[in-house]
């Protein structure tokens, strides 16, 4: 019980952060806008890419959102080295909570910022003329969807900053990291007409999962094979939990 | 008849766990022989152990380095000691950890709230987070705001709040849960002096008014005469002394004559030499060109040592008299002056680098 209060104390301490901090939120969604009003017709124009019959444009509206649920999940991992060098971290360890609560509290709080992401990308697809689907199952699936996604990344980027102890090396690291997952998935071109090995990186790529599972939910409308990804999903946040959990130690220290 | 045997049986186990209860109720804190090792080389705590007693001020002073943090982190169950045990309130700090985080407070050297959140927010959250229930929530906030004069600023964010009061809403967070102890990492480094006092005046409210026992680390050797009950010197991880401020003090003896000189080692020669004065001690500061004369009556030694020295040729720049201080007791026992102004002005630093967030 006090574990799921603790939680749920960590998302409201995020909504209530990003209240005082709103031009954070509108600077991040520049560059995800950027993709779908400007590259998006573009390439839609060139019309070199083959999308099975859905519009360019609605094809990477997923990639486009999951890429910026990514981009703040790891950066979440900044504000545990962040609150490492101020006091918070150790002020959290002497509190009753126990240590998995805080690395889930602070990662299921970056789903937050995940969803503020989600509420101002999505309208934007569809005043430019993406068409969602409009199934309220659909539509968990896809609450459902980003919530894993935020969390395995958020997770994976406290594990790593685990061993980037400092904001500088940590930065660089995030830097490395979520624009070669971008590229390296099925965001903005199947993965079918790539090169072998890039199309064996992507498979291995958790982000290529969500872009598949959100592509079936939000645009295509369909649950065939959703199972799969969804799988692949849970193993990937429940890994790196435990990882983040038992490294943890590191982090104090 | 087997019931009867089984019952007393009861009776008398109960006896025993409840003498043993009321012995260590009176213990806050205690530790034997506890060591630190960081990453198999650096030996940051070696063998220490001290004792507190239920509703004292105690302090741990010592240089930067001597491993008072440390200390101060494995008792609030942060970190696991190498070696020796620790226990707080009776319970072992790294089997019972989670009984021992339910009945503490702690305020860590660094920062420990949400500098973008306003001061009610910050204790809103964490009073979510220790547990406290839903119901008592805001009574309990709006004690702990009145208590440390923060009910007028409660509703402005803590970027726009002075360092005192920063300090002083960290204090009001540890104080949410209605802890038994209270541990304070530094409490006032980088405060100007009236908000040093300002916190400590509520910290001795506390510590009078609820019991509350309070445990501080510090190297201002003022801020521990004053307050502490009771005080350990920690040098290099090991306890250099233990006892109250008075006894240490007194234990040191006698009066001391300060004198800043030219010559260090030719005025020692000559303090020496001098049988007649009751010389107890003779300490040396040479980077200051400090020496100071430990005697039985400051007074008459002062002129005397003050023509001998003449005589001989020294050159005294300062001289003065003193009855024994920290600072005294700190130089018998360690033979150096607890001097951390580099340290201070790092975590000023930080502190005003967080702050900006």
């Amino acid at each position: 019980m006090s574990f799921i209060n603790a939680v749920v104390a960590f998302v409201e301490l995020e909504a209530r952060r990003i209240r005082y901090n709103i031009t954070e939120v509108i600077t991040r969604v520049v560059q995800p806008i950027l993709w779908l009003v400007v590259f998006g017709p573009i390439m839609a124009s060139v019309r070199a890419l083959p999308t099975d019959g859905i519009p360019y444009i609605a094809f990477i509206t997923p990639g486009v959102i999951l890429q910026s649920v990514t981009f703040v999940s790891i950066f979440y991992g900044l504000t545990i080295v962040w609150e490492r060098e101020s006091g918070i971290l150790k002020k959290l360890l002497t509190t009753p909570v126990p240590r998995i609560a805080i690395v889930l509290g602070r990662s299921s709080a970056s789903v937050i910022r995940a969803f503020m992401q989600f509420m101002i990308i999505t309208p934007i697809a569809l005043l430019i003329g993406v068409r969602i689907v409009p199934n309220p199952l659909d539509i968990m699936f896809v609450i459902i969807i980003i919530t894993i996604t935020s969390v395995g990344f958020s997770t994976f980027s406290i594990w790593i900053a685990t061993f980037m102890k400092t904001r500088e090396r940590f930065m660089g690291i995030g830097q490395a990291i979520t624009m070669p997952l971008f590229f390296a998935s099925n965001s903005i071109y199947p993965i079918n007409i790539m090169p072998p090995i890039f199309k064996a990186i992507s498979l291995g790529n958790p982000l290529t999962y969500s872009i598949d599972a959100l592509r079936k939910t939000l645009i295509i409308g369909t649950l065939d094979g959703l199972i799969t990804d969804i799988v692949a999903l849970i193993i990937f946040t429940t890994i790196f939990t435990l990882l983040a959990s038992i490294q943890f130690r590191r982090l104090i220290e | 008849m087997f019931l009867r045997f089984y019952l007393s049986f009861f009776i008398f186990i109960f006896f025993i766990y409840k003498t043993w209860l009321t012995s260590m109720a009176d213990i806050a804190v205690s530790t034997r022989g506890l060591v630190k090792i960081y990453s198999n080389t650096v030996k940051a705590l070696d063998g220490v152990s001290i004792n507190v007693n239920r509703g004292e001020i105690f302090a741990v002073l010592g240089p930067n380095g001597a491993g008072k943090t440390t200390l101060m982190r494995i008792l609030t169950t942060q970190l696991r000691p190498t070696s020796g045990e620790a226990y707080v309130l009776g319970y072992n700090v790294v089997s019972d950890g989670d009984k021992v985080r339910r009945f503490i407070g702690y305020v860590p050297q660094e920062f420990s709230v949400w500098t973008d959140l306003s001061g009610y927010e910050n204790l809103l959250i964490y009073a979510k987070i220790y547990g406290v229930p839903r119901h008592e929530i805001n009574e309990r906030i709006n004690e702990v705001l009145r208590f440390m004069d923060l009910s007028d600023a409660s509703k402005r964010l803590v970027r726009t709040y002075s360092g005192g009061m920063i300090r002083r809403l960290e204090i009001a967070t540890a104080l949410l849960i209605e802890p038994e102890i209270l541990f304070l990492d530094e409490p006032t480094i980088g405060l100007d002096p009236a908000a040093r006092k300002m916190v400590w005046d509520k910290l001795t409210a506390l510590n009078k008014e609820l019991g509350l026992t309070i445990f501080f680390n510090s190297h201002y050797m003022d801020e521990v005469e004053m307050y502490a009950d009771r005080l350990v010197i920690l040098n290099k991880g090991k306890v250099v002394v233990e006892g109250a401020a008075d006894e240490l003090k007194r234990s040191v003896g006698g009066e001391v004559v300060e004198l800043t000189v030219d010559d260090v080692s030719k005025t020692v020669h000559r303090v020496n030499e001098m049988n007649s004065l009751g010389i107890r001690d003779v300490n040396i500061d040479n980077d200051r060109g400090i020496v100071r004369v430990i005697v039985d009556n400051a007074e008459e030694a002062l002129p005397v040592i003050i023509t001998t020295l003449r005589d001989a040729g020294v050159r005294i720049i300062k001289a003065s008299i003193s009855r024994p201080t920290l600072d005294d007791v700190f130089l018998k026992y360690v033979g150096g002056k607890i001097s951390e102004e580099g340290r201070l002005q790092e975590v000023r630093t930080l502190r005003s680098v967080i702050k900006k967030g």
